[in-house]
């Protein structure tokens, strides 16, 4: 990935900041920390890596990404709303009655979302059977899963993780979004799941860590899965939560964040911040050409 | 043949297989289940659409939903209790909500694992699976019915739930009966009391009218086969023409049959009823028909409570 097209996913994230941001900012309450420490992820997902189309919604060969973290879906809605999924405007009716974007995603109301998930430990068993389903379809297109660190306490993550290995889904590509927070504290007080990497390995699973926040290395690993022949991958994400955010980054009290007039101003300055520091970078890349 | 005896998880196996080979998008998932619900055949025949998961029944709802997005149609059959209470959650998320093509199949349902004990009775997966928005729910009662019962769900687009028992269970049905989702069947008409019967005590109902025709009474019996979407039609028009209406299940009291049928009657057409099922405790063990006896499901114990009921 160049300067250039690096550039142009920081500008993707920044606006899935700006969406999470405007869907919750007239005091309306979502859940904030998982969605922006997760930002980036999708941000290379769905504006370098998916195979998808924004006017086929549906077409069979596509690339699925599967949010088991259901309550993520902030991120979500803000990365299919500025890819063209759907008119921006619905950004603006999180929590209204009928609501195209509710507090867990719904596939039958919004294009592009490809599961119903919200009850956490569901994903990664759909994503399986989506894989095998692939497969024996001889269709060249991946499933992707973003799950949460706090939801890997669900059992049936693991007995889909043993069934994802067994039968060799290596068109599956999971990302742990390691922020270490979940609602009652830190993710490992709460219910360790350390050596996380060697909990994955011993699934039958090819493990990486990396920086979540660091696009290129997003890019660059999952453009090197499946990272062994014949075995699904994860990527376990090392994140902040809340990040982007800078009075709510690493702390607990935002995994669910009701917003108020003081916070939201600060959230703005803060991505002002980032789109100013992103325009002179623009300049830059353009004074080197 | 009417009245022999037919193993109904053969049965049901033998139906998948003819389904697979007309509908190359039927595939079978297993819990360690596909040899014990009659699907021993299956991965001989299909290797490449037999998929085995071991004990996780849970995980298998849910890759099950995902294979069903891309066009396959998932038939998956383990014990009752093992596809329906326990992975409720993902039956209704991945399955309900998601509305997905699959078909969940609960064999020895009801008491039929009968000396196993409370674990492995199925006797309330209809009234936690019939909450479910989308959700057709099938209860055939003899070996023709399971047959085609099995063709119908494949055909039907969304998401199915099939119930079997396991001891042998007698072909009440010639081989052409005409056989709907959605479409009881009027067994035999009368107009003294309708006797509405579903699944594997089906046969004890058709005995149990038998025994109530000798005593002088007249019985409209009713095979309520598909216990989801309920036969209304059939319903109302039995409460309206006869006005006295006996329910009959192998399945709690609470929330199985007898309890669909009153939510339609007792809104729209309030007439006296009988449920006969198993009430608000966990069935004991032992031999199946002894076992059922203890719920009043035998037939000489279908015709008493009738009579009873008729005359109070």
């Amino acid at each position: 990935m160049n300067n250039k097209e690096l550039l142009e996913l920081e500008k993707s994230a920044l606006e899935i900041r700006r969406n999470i941001l405007r869907m919750v900012r007239d005091g309306k309450s979502g859940h904030i920390g998982g969605a922006l420490s997760s930002a980036e992820i999708v941000a290379a997902l769905y504006f370098n890596l998916l195979n998808i189309d924004p006017k086929n919604p549906r077409w069979i060969d596509r690339d699925r990404f599967v949010l088991s973290a259901g309550h993520k879906c902030l991120v979500l809605y803000a990365a299919l709303a500025e890819r063209g999924f759907f008119d921006k405007k619905i950004l603006d009716t999180y929590t209204d009655l009928d609501s195209k974007i509710p507090g867990h995603p719904n596939m039958h109301k919004l294009p592009g979302v490809e599961t119903n998930t919200g009850a956490l430990g569901h994903g990664l068993s759909i994503a399986g059977g989506m894989a095998m389903g692939l497969k024996m379809n001889k269709s060249k297109a991946r499933v992707y899963v973003l799950m949460g660190d706090g939801e890997l306490a669900e059992g049936s993550n693991w007995e889909a993780a043993s069934a994802a290995s067994m039968h060799h889904l290596d068109n599956l590509l999971v990302f742990v979004d390691r922020n270490k927070l979940q609602i009652s504290g830190p993710t490992i007080k709460v219910m360790s799941y350390e050596p996380l990497d060697e909990r994955w390995r011993s699934f039958g699973w090819s493990v990486r860590i990396i920086d979540g926040h660091d696009l290129t290395t997003i890019v660059r690993s999952v453009k090197e899965s499946p990272f062994e022949k014949g075995k699904p991958s994860v990527i376990i994400a090392d994140t902040l939560k809340s990040k982007g955010f800078s009075f709510a980054e690493g702390k607990v009290d935002y995994h669910y964040w009701k917003a108020n007039p003081e916070e939201v101003a600060r959230a703005d300055r803060d991505l002002n911040i980032i789109g100013e520091k992103l325009k002179v970078k623009s300049e830059n890349i353009a004074d080197d050409k | 043949m009417i009245n022999d005896l037919l193993d109904p998880r053969k049965t049901f196996g033998e139906a998948v297989i003819e389904a697979a080979e007309k509908n190359p998008d039927v595939v079978v998932l297993s819990a360690d289940s596909s040899s014990g619900s009659g699907l021993g055949a299956f991965p001989g025949k299909f290797p490449e659409r037999h998929f085995e998961f071991g004990i996780m029944e849970q995980g298998v709802i849910g890759f099950a939903s995902g294979l069903a997005t891309t066009g396959k149609i998932p038939v998956f059959a383990a014990i009752a209790p093992f596809v329906t209470a326990r992975p409720y959650e993902m039956f209704r998320n991945d399955l309900g909500y998601m509305n997905q093509n699959v078909k969940v199949v609960g064999r020895c349902a009801g008491l039929t694992y009968d000396q196993l004990g409370a674990t492995h009775h199925s006797i309330d997966d209809v009234a936690i699976i019939r909450t479910i928005p989308g959700v057709t729910i099938i209860n055939p009662g003899d070996p023709v019915t399971i047959k085609k019962a099995v063709h119908a769900m494949i055909n039907h687009i969304g998401p199915c739930y099939l119930k079997i028992g396991s001891p042998k269970m007698p072909v009440i049905y010639p081989e052409d009966v005409d056989f709907r989702l959605g479409k009881g069947i009027v067994m035999r008409d009368g107009t003294d009391v309708a006797l509405i019967g579903t699944g594997t005590v089906l046969s004890k109902a058709v005995e149990a009218a038998k025994l109530l025709e000798q005593a002088g009474i007249s019985v409209r019996l009713i095979d309520m086969h598909t216990l989801k979407p309920l036969d209304r039609d059939l319903i109302l028009a039995a409460a309206r023409e006869i006005g006295k209406i006996v329910t009959i299940e192998e399945h709690f009291i609470a929330g199985g049959l007898g309890s669909a049928v009153s939510e339609i009657c007792s809104q729209e057409f309030p007439v006296k009823m009988k449920m006969i099922g198993i009430g608000d405790h966990f069935a004991s063990n032992g031999p199946y028909e002894e076992l059922i006896g203890q719920h009043g499901l035998q037939p000489a114990q279908i015709c008493e409570t009738t009579l009873k009921f008729l005359t109070t």
